[in-house]
């Protein structure tokens, strides 16, 4: 081969590379940030691009495009002192790619941490059930406790959603236990109170017995007067047939008595008139 | 080996080729260089292999230079996917008003970026119902700038 062929071709080799250097294809959805002589230059916007060649580089390749950002479960705690566990995805736009590759060192870092944080902090003002009801609010507050600060990384938070917010699994413990209590509660007071109206129950019906004894109790004994009234209207002065329908009574008791299985010894009253007279009450 | 004008057409043809391959934008240059050197040996087969690299070499660089120098027209693009571009240029009416250094509220036909309501500043005061246009985005504020009345 001739030395000027070798020259040419390496001439050739010296033009390939530079054009390739200098020819930057942007797809859409993307932008280089371009450094001249390690200073920020300008941007490159989706299409053809020609940069100067060993004097500008690409140094920095951003997606235009939304960036789902995954924000790891953690454990919040309430204003009530309850302990949950939220969840989010936050998705974020880069509107200014020299703000964001320049103003801080990892964007999505930064912005995990910052919603993780802020999301701890507005969790933090709320009471237990208001924070397990209420995402839109949490939504509403977390965009705006961030937007100052991703201003400077000219990064956009379009919007934080949470994904997943519930009690820790003690927490779930302790309120399932929370509810268990409450239903044995219920449960002990319903069985006292059957067992009292029980013994109340009990108690009246002893007490309407009583009445009801004692009155007839009373009945009897107003029943017994009278017929001893009765009796004694009827024995009036004629004390004698009286008197013998007691003495025959008696002497039959008597005679019963003599009859009965466990007597041993009997004494028979010599004086059965004087007895009798003794019952009756009267002097004959 | 003895190069002839068809080896070169081959090569320019192969690299044309490689062009959909890797979409580079350059390849297709020396690609064309190619074909060129090769109608220059087609019609000069004395032509020496110093003087054909130098051909391909110089009719490549020129053409890539004269794509981006004068063929190279931008297009209308879509602005789907960029950084600003779908928002700058969009106008909306302003709903809170604000003064200078404070922050007013602007309220869009269509959600842009996720909200159809956006804090604002402008240089100059803004007031409940002035159309403005944006033409910057800072962060989460747009900055914007009043319609004169008439001026669409």
């Amino acid at each position: 081969m001739e030395p000027a062929a070798v020259v040419f071709a390496i001439l050739f080799l010296v033009v390939v590379v530079t054009i390739f250097m200098g020819v930057r294809l942007v797809p859409q959805g993307f932008e280089f940030v371009v450094q001249r002589l390690g200073k920020y230059h300008s941007t490159l916007k989706p299409g053809l691009n020609f940069i100067i060649p060993y004097v500008d580089i690409v140094a920095y390749r951003l997606t235009t495009k939304d960036i789902p950002l995954e924000i790891g479960a953690q454990e919040a705690i309430t204003k009530d002192n309850a302990v949950i566990v939220a969840n989010a995805i936050a998705f974020i736009k880069i509107v200014d790619p020299v703000k964001a590759v320049y103003g801080i060192s990892n964007y999505e870092y930064a912005i995990q941490n910052l919603v993780m944080t802020s999301l701890r902090a507005i969790i933090g003002e709320m009471e237990l059930d208001l924070a397990l009801s209420s995402r839109d609010i949490i939504k509403a507050r977390l965009k705006d406790i961030i937007s100052d600060d991703v201003t400077d990384w000219g990064i956009l938070v379009k919007s934080v959603e949470i994904q997943d917010i519930k009690p820790s699994e003690s927490m779930q413990k302790a309120m399932e236990q929370q509810a268990t209590a409450e239903r044995l509660k219920r449960a002990m007071i319903l069985e006292a109170e059957g067992k009292k109206e029980a013994m109340i129950r009990e108690a009246e019906g002893k007490l309407e017995a009583a009445k009801k004894e004692a009155e007839a109790q009373m009945m009897l004994a107003e029943a017994s007067a009278k017929a001893i009234e009765d009796i004694a209207v009827a024995v009036g002065d004629k004390e004698l047939p009286a008197l013998f329908l007691l003495g025959d009574r008696y002497v039959n008791a008597i005679q019963k008595l003599s009859t009965s299985p466990n007597t041993k010894n009997f004494v028979l009253p010599a004086d059965i008139l004087g007895a009798v007279k003794g019952i009756a009450g009267r002097s004959v | 080996m003895n190069i002839v004008w068809w080896h070169w057409l081959t090569l320019g043809l192969i690299l044309i080729g490689l062009e959909l391959i890797i979409p580079s934008f350059t390849i297709i240059w020396f690609g064309l260089g190619a074909v060129i050197v090769s109608i220059v040996l087609a019609s000069l087969p004395s032509c020496p292999l110093s003087v054909q690299i130098l051909i391909w070499t110089v009719a490549s660089a020129l053409l890539t230079f004269a794509w981006f120098r004068f063929f190279n027209t931008r297009l209308d693009r879509t602005k789907a996917g960029s950084s600003k571009g779908a928002v700058i240029g969009e106008t909306g009416l302003v709903i809170r008003g604000a003064q200078q250094y404070d922050k007013g509220t602007v309220k869009f036909h269509l959600p842009l970026m996720g909200a159809d309501e956006w804090p604002c500043v402008a240089d100059d005061p803004l007031a409940v119902g002035d159309r403005v246009r944006v033409v910057d985005v800072e962060g989460h504020v747009m900055k914007v700038e009043k319609i004169a009345k008439g001026d669409k």
